[in-house]
């Protein structure tokens, strides 16, 4: 576990430094725990649940708590580009308040549209002066896609009319790390889907550093705290999958842990919806359900407080989380097999079965025409 | 038609070995087609009792047959490129010249004879090609589908080449609706591959559908 220590000791060596940090606000996280009703029994709960989250070993929940503790000193500037701020609603609309929300209000928000006070000429004085001052140490999270076309002039924020392209160019120069919150920001998203007039593409296509992917529509509030923690906890990204996703949230298919995969196995499926074999809990391959393709962790950790998933309540999986989704997973009630393709409006399977025909129909006519025409060579 | 006295010959144009995965071959690609076809739409009803794996059972088969094209594949590869026979590899040099296709496409519209190099014609070299590369491709898609069912073992061996094949294709969904087109391939090729193999015969009185059982090529003596 040799990893593991030095993880842990640089772990350590991170939260010291972030100790020495001036605090941003005048409570410290227990008071508002405290102000909440959330007990301290709660916290170190919610420490070691995040700690086996993260896929690490329960002694390092101790720097779990200590890092959200220490939150506040870590600046993080959160900017909407082409989006609907349902990702923020992930996090923040709970209907109580649980850690997970209390903490992404601990965090240190220097910049969140959607939370702050401020609004227009404060506002953009308040963006600048924080992508000033926090240079080279500000963590960025991006929510939405960014519109290239013309030049990005789809999409223009605050009072001064800039391009969501200059803001994201500017405020990734000075980021010490970015991540992509939900799958426009990451892919594209529904802007991209095709013909995609206004060009959006994800932040990594417009930057060029690494940027952590948080797909999903919205992602759940667990892999964005999740993620937050591990950058305030260790100053670094977490290992990254073929899309740039945190593998310990993406690394395993939505199928591969789904409550309804035994029935999958077992061949029972609903056939469709609102059959016996969905009030049976069937498995909603045949409904469409794109668990197999998608990577994400949607039945483990679930969205709102734990409460429900898509599956359990039972639709299948879109495959909201991956790259191109809404024009590789479509039709999201039938599964990709019979799924119509774009401009000939049918399936591969009729698309195959007409060229098959045609195939018999050429073997016909040459086999009846070698009748006639000299049919055997001497 | 008087064939008696017309002196017949044989010659030996197929190893054991290709005839043995040909036929191989197409045993997968029969059991795979249909296994295929029921996991992308499972049209069987459930058993009445979920200890019966229905659906893992046929997946079972679709994986130890899918196995068995990769090694095929593999093997038929290399008996092109180092089999004792040259017969298959002369084919090449009707695919670099013109005049070779020409001659093809003719006889297949009852001009002429079928004259070769090798043992294939240059459309059937490239088809046969095509073939292979849609072989490969299947057998790759199919061991990236392969390795996110099982994480040890062989599967866990592919797993970092599964996620960078998963990256430059875009996605899981697109591995797998892929491998699915890829499947027509096969099917219409299979169609028109029997069909030419008997018209052949009949027609040329050569290369026949037996010469793929029995490894003998019978054909009347050129005279």
């Amino acid at each position: 576990m040799d990893t593991h220590a030095a993880l842990y000791e640089q772990g350590k060596a991170r939260l010291e430094m972030l100790r020495s940090l001036e605090p941003r606000h005048a409570h410290s996280l227990q008071t508002k725990m405290e102000e909440h009703g959330v007990t301290r029994r709660d916290f170190m709960k919610w420490s070691a649940a995040v700690t086996a989250m993260l896929a690490l070993p329960l002694p390092f929940s101790t720097l779990v708590a200590e890092a959200a503790e220490l939150a506040d000193r870590a600046p993080l500037i959160w900017l909407h580009m082409a989006e609907c701020t349902g990702c923020s609603e992930s996090l923040v609309r709970a209907d109580t308040p649980n850690l997970d929300s209390l903490i992404f209000d601990h965090i240190s928000l220097e910049y969140h549209e959607t939370l702050m006070a401020a609004a227009g000429w404060q506002a953009e004085e308040n963006l600048e002066h924080a992508l000033e001052t926090y240079k080279g140490n500000y963590l960025l999270a991006v929510e939405g896609a960014i519109p290239t076309a013309n030049n990005g002039s789809f999409l223009t924020v605050g009072c001064k009319g800039h391009t969501g392209l200059e803001i994201i160019k500017h405020a990734a120069e000075g980021a010490a790390a970015i991540i992509s919150v939900g799958t426009c920001a990451s892919f594209g998203g529904v802007q991209a889907a095709a013909p995609n007039p206004t060009g959006a593409k994800g932040v990594d296509q417009i930057v060029n550093k690494t940027v952590v992917n948080l797909g999903g529509c919205p992602p759940s509030e667990k892999n964005i705290v999740g993620t937050l923690m591990y950058f305030i906890m260790f100053g670094k990204l977490p290992a990254l999958d073929m899309f740039n996703r945190p593998k310990w949230a993406y690394g395993a298919r939505v199928h591969d842990n789904c409550e309804r995969r035994g029935r999958f196995d077992a061949g029972e499926f609903v056939e469709e919806f609102g059959d016996t074999g969905a009030k049976e809990g069937y498995c909603l391959y045949k409904v469409g359900c794109k668990g197999p393709y998608t990577y994400n962790n949607c039945p483990t950790e679930r969205f709102n407080h734990h409460t429900s998933w898509p599956v359990l309540a039972g639709h299948g999986c879109m495959g909201c989380s991956e790259p191109n989704f809404w024009d590789d997973m479509a039709d999201f009630e039938k599964p990709l097999g019979r799924q119509l393709l774009h401009g000939l409006d049918a399936t591969a399977d009729t698309v195959g079965a007409v060229i098959l025909g045609a195939t018999a129909v050429g073997i016909g006519a040459h086999a009846v025409a070698s009748v006639f025409a000299n049919s055997k060579e001497d | 038609m008087d064939t008696h006295n017309v002196p017949y010959e044989r010659a030996f144009i197929f190893s054991a070995a290709i005839r043995i995965f040909h036929w191989l071959r197409a045993l997968s690609i029969l059991v795979l087609v249909i296994t295929g076809f029921y996991i992308a739409w499972p049209f069987l009803v459930a058993p009445s009792n979920s200890d019966v794996l229905v659906q893992g059972w046929v997946r079972f088969a679709h994986l130890i047959f899918g196995f068995a094209l990769c090694a095929i594949t593999l093997v038929r590869a290399y008996l092109f490129f180092f089999g004792k026979s040259d017969i298959e590899r002369r084919s090449f040099k009707d695919v670099t010249s013109v005049n070779s296709w020409i001659v093809q496409l003719k006889s297949y519209l009852w001009m002429g004879h079928l004259d070769k190099k090798g043992v294939y014609g240059p459309l059937q070299f490239v088809t046969y090609l095509a073939i292979s590369v849609i072989a490969a491709l299947i057998c790759i898609t199919g061991l990236v589908l392969y390795a996110n069912v099982y994480h040890l073992g062989l599967g866990g061996m592919l797993g970092g080449f599964a996620a960078w094949v998963t990256g430059i294709m875009g996605g899981l969904a697109p591995v797998r609706i892929w491998h699915h087109y890829f499947t027509w391939v096969f099917i219409i090729f299979v169609v028109i591959h029997v069909y030419m193999a008997v018209w052949t015969g009949i027609r040329f009185k050569h290369n026949s559908v037996d010469s793929i059982v029995s490894g003998y090529d019978y054909h009347p003596k050129k005279h």
